[in-house]
């Protein structure tokens, strides 16, 4: 029923991909020794300098093509990459969002001139985008955005609110998901996307803290903001099929289960002398878990270097639905084999990421789709097949 | 069609047309389906993978496998898994003929513990196999058994050894053998050629109940499915309702990542590194049986635990399975062992070498 093109006993990645990995290790070894980055969890620091270096090196937008600054390597590879710079816990913020989301959809649904104006520079890992979906009206339910676009000569005026947009404060331009005609009896019509470049007169933007006080996301305010026509991502009308069409890469890669890994790590070293069978038992689990989710994960990237547009938003689901809630089971075996307590500014590394992954926690299970939004796209497909 | 897909066809018409639900509920109170696996023999699907020139069918481990998982899926009482991925797989390479008939298969080593003799041309065993699967129905039983410091494969005849019958929660027989001299001749025993062990053996059953356990899963995720489609409360069918919507797709979870890691190990077979995959394989499926099971139950209300609804046959299978061939903890801490011994550097390249 599910992944069923998928072969999973022939599934490999090719031998050739161990240069790269070997690459990358070499790469972030280094940085760790230089002091450039420390490891944090869920997806690390936002670091600029960090992503110029991975972007000199090719390893952001790596499947897009040549002449928008792409590297035109396989999904495979970028998945290789993807999972090293997580395990590490690297800082990637500046660039994953234009690697997962905006880089994909401007080479999708962008005019020649959108994606030569940011692809380029995305991947050499100099321009943040954010992303503008969701709004105080408009979470889980997502057709609600109240954001609106009014034509006016040479473009669009753009008034309302988004809500956690994450980075936008340090980002030079957003995808916005608004309205431009009034809502139907069909909700997903009259809905559009547009790039608005975060310097326009009529911006607001205004930080939310997070539950440790850091600024991650923000609200931002459009009044009036004019939109010139050329921003328009996509063709008018078409937001609703443009936003969830890139759902698949988005919620099925290594991030949606490996945010908590580092720290499996930590665990693993600190129980080398440990002669305790619970110990092995948990742990053993734990590495079940992962394993299986890998593949799964594995499996959606390889889909994709296979075929252009494959079906498997619904397998992606279950990845993300399934690879955010084992995230904590990590938390739960630290807790249950040793008596880490989680401490923010610790010198102790097991310490200070267990206590990063105790504030994290609620938040996978939440974004990109909710655990009970994602299982009711499992049940609409098994309603349909089964 | 592909010849994969023939071959899942063509069984699935075998379960369908020859395992009606009253042979099912026989099956329960006979231990075995003497006539499914009549069928089976006749068609060849008994010895799946096992070479043509030892007296198989011929075909690979994956479509053994295929055939393997429908019958998990069907709940087919019937040694197959034992005849040809496992006893079949022993004999041919040990260059063993492969008698006609169901074969049952045991692994001897640390949990039964067997006295292996050579005297004079022959062999003489002793001690007690417990819950060996289908051995009162065998017309063989394979043994795999350590012998000093090497391994011996050895196909033993019924004649040979006692058996006290007992079932599994299915009902699928799984019987003491009791054997005290057994004698078995010199060209029924062979020293075990390079890839066949008490390990090996070990992981390859494994692997067998972790597939068996995919079928099952497959199989209460279409009844779960179906059911709240048709069972109405409130005015409307069960599957409208969110609650039951959310439990449904835990339970295609289950499935999806019980297959996942399943066809994962197979694909690793005999590669020498398969232990980690298999391990995995087993945990996972226990995992996803002891999950899926809960979950189809409480989809299905009362009529789930009566007796004349079939949903049981495939939930008591996968309770058996799990701890058949290693359970979850048996698994998990093995693994456990090897990573916390390797640390993190090598499992993180374990986990992706491939
Ligand atoms: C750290 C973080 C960063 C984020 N970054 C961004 C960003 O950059 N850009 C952006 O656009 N958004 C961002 N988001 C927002 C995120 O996409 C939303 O939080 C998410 O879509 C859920 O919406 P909500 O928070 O309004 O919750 P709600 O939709 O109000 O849901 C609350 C609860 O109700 C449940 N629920 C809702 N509807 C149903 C239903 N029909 N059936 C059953 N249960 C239901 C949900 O599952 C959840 O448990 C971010 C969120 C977080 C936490």
């Amino acid at each position: 029923m599910f992944f069923s093109d998928t072969d999973f006993s022939a599934l490999r990645l090719p031998e050739s991909l161990n240069s790269l990995r070997d690459e990358i290790r070499r790469f972030l070894d280094r940085e760790r020794r230089a002091g450039s980055f420390k490891p944090h969890l869920g997806h690390g620091e936002f670091d600029v300098a960090f992503s110029r270096r991975l972007g000199e090196r090719g390893w952001i937008g790596m499947t897009w093509p040549r002449k928008y600054g792409g590297h035109e390597r396989t999904h495979l590879e970028r998945f290789v990459v993807l999972e090293e710079l997580l395990a590490a816990g690297a800082p990637v913020h500046a660039h994953w969002n234009a690697d997962r989301q905006i880089g994909p959809g401007l080479l999708r649904w962008g005019s020649e001139e959108q994606r030569m104006r940011y692809l380029p520079a995305m991947a050499r890992g100099e321009c943040c985008f954010a992303i503008g979906m969701s709004e105080p009206n408009a979470g889980s339910d997502l057709a609600s955005v109240r954001t609106h676009a009014e034509r006016v000569p040479g473009g669009w005026k753009l008034n309302g609110q988004k809500t956690w947009t994450s980075w936008a404060h340090k980002s030079s331009a957003m995808f916005v998901l608004c309205r431009t005609s009034p809502a139907t009896q069909n909700r997903h019509e009259g809905l559009s996307q547009l790039i608005v470049d975060l310097s326009s007169p009529g911006i607001t933007i205004r930080p939310i803290r997070f539950l440790d006080g850091a600024h991650r996301f923000n609200d931002v305010f459009f009044d009036d903001v004019f939109v010139p026509d050329d921003m328009v991502l996509g063709e008018i009308g078409q937001g609703w099929l443009q936003v969830t069409s890139e759902l698949a890469l988005e919620r099925s890669g290594p991030e949606r289960y490996m945010n908590t890994f580092p720290l499996f790590c930590l665990l693993l070293d600190a129980l080398k002398q440990s002669n305790d069978r619970l110990a092995r038992i948990s742990v053993g689990a734990i590495v079940a878990r992962f394993a299986s989710l890998r593949r799964m994960s594995l499996a959606i990237a390889h889909a994709f270097s296979t075929k252009a547009d494959p079906d498997v938003n619904t397998e992606a689901a279950l990845v993300k639905d399934i690879g955010t809630v084992f995230e904590r089971d990590i938390l739960e075996a630290i807790r249950t084999l040793t008596d880490t307590v989680p401490t923010r500014d610790s010198s102790d590394e097991m310490e200070r990421l267990f206590a990063e992954a105790t504030l994290f926690a609620p938040i996978p299970t939440i974004r990109g789709g909710t655990t009970q939004v994602l299982r009711g796209i499992i049940a609409r497909r098994l309603e349909a097949t089964l | 069609m592909s010849d994969a897909a023939l071959l899942e066809d063509a069984a699935t018409g075998i379960f369908r047309d020859h395992y009606t639900g009253d042979l099912l509920v026989a099956a329960k109170h006979a231990g075995w389906c003497a006539g499914l696996w009549k069928v089976l023999e006749e068609t060849g699907m008994s010895l799946v993978s096992v070479p043509e020139d030892s007296g198989g069918t011929g075909g690979s481990v994956q479509e053994a496998l295929t055939v393997i998982r429908l019958a998990g899926k069907y709940c087919a009482a019937v040694p197959l898994a034992d005849t040809a991925l496992l006893a079949g797989w022993a004999l041919a390479r040990a260059g063993l003929p492969v008698p006609k008939g169901p074969l049952a298969f045991a692994v001897a080593g640390t949990t039964s513990p067997l006295t292996v003799k050579q005297e004079g041309g022959g062999w003489k065993l002793s001690g007690t196999l417990g819950r060996v699967p289908w051995a009162r129905f065998a017309r063989a039983l394979v043994i795999v058994a350590e012998h000093e410091d090497r391994c011996v494969v050895a196909s033993v005849d019924p004649a040979q050894y006692k058996v006290s019958p007992g079932i599994n929660l299915a009902g699928e027989a799984r019987d003491d053998v009791v054997m005290e001299n057994a004698l078995v001749s010199g060209a029924r025993v062979r020293a075990a050629p390079p890839g066949v062990s008490v390990e090996n053996a070990w992981q390859r059953g494994a692997l067998s109940r972790a597939v068996m356990m995919c079928g099952a899963l497959d199989r209460i995720l279409e009844m779960s499915v179906q059911y709240c489609r048709q069972r109405v409360q409130f005015g409307r069918p069960l599957g409208k309702f969110q609650a039951i919507q959310q439990e449904l797709a835990r339970l295609a979870g289950d499935a999806a990542i019980a297959t996942a890691c399943a066809m994962s190990a197979a694909g690793a077979l005999d590669s020498g590194t398969q232990e980690f995959d298999i391990a995995v394989a087993k945990v996972r499926a226990g995992e996803a049986a002891q999950s899926g099971a809960s979950i189809a139950h409480q989809v299905h209300g009362a009529i789930g635990v009566t007796e004349e609804y079939l949903l049981h046959h495939s939930t008591l299978r996968l309770w058996s399975w799990r701890s058949e061939y290693g359970s979850e903890a048996h698994w998990s801490e093995r693994l456990g062992r090897t990573a916390i011994e390797g640390g993190s550097t090598w499992l993180w390249n374990t986990l992706t070498r491939h």
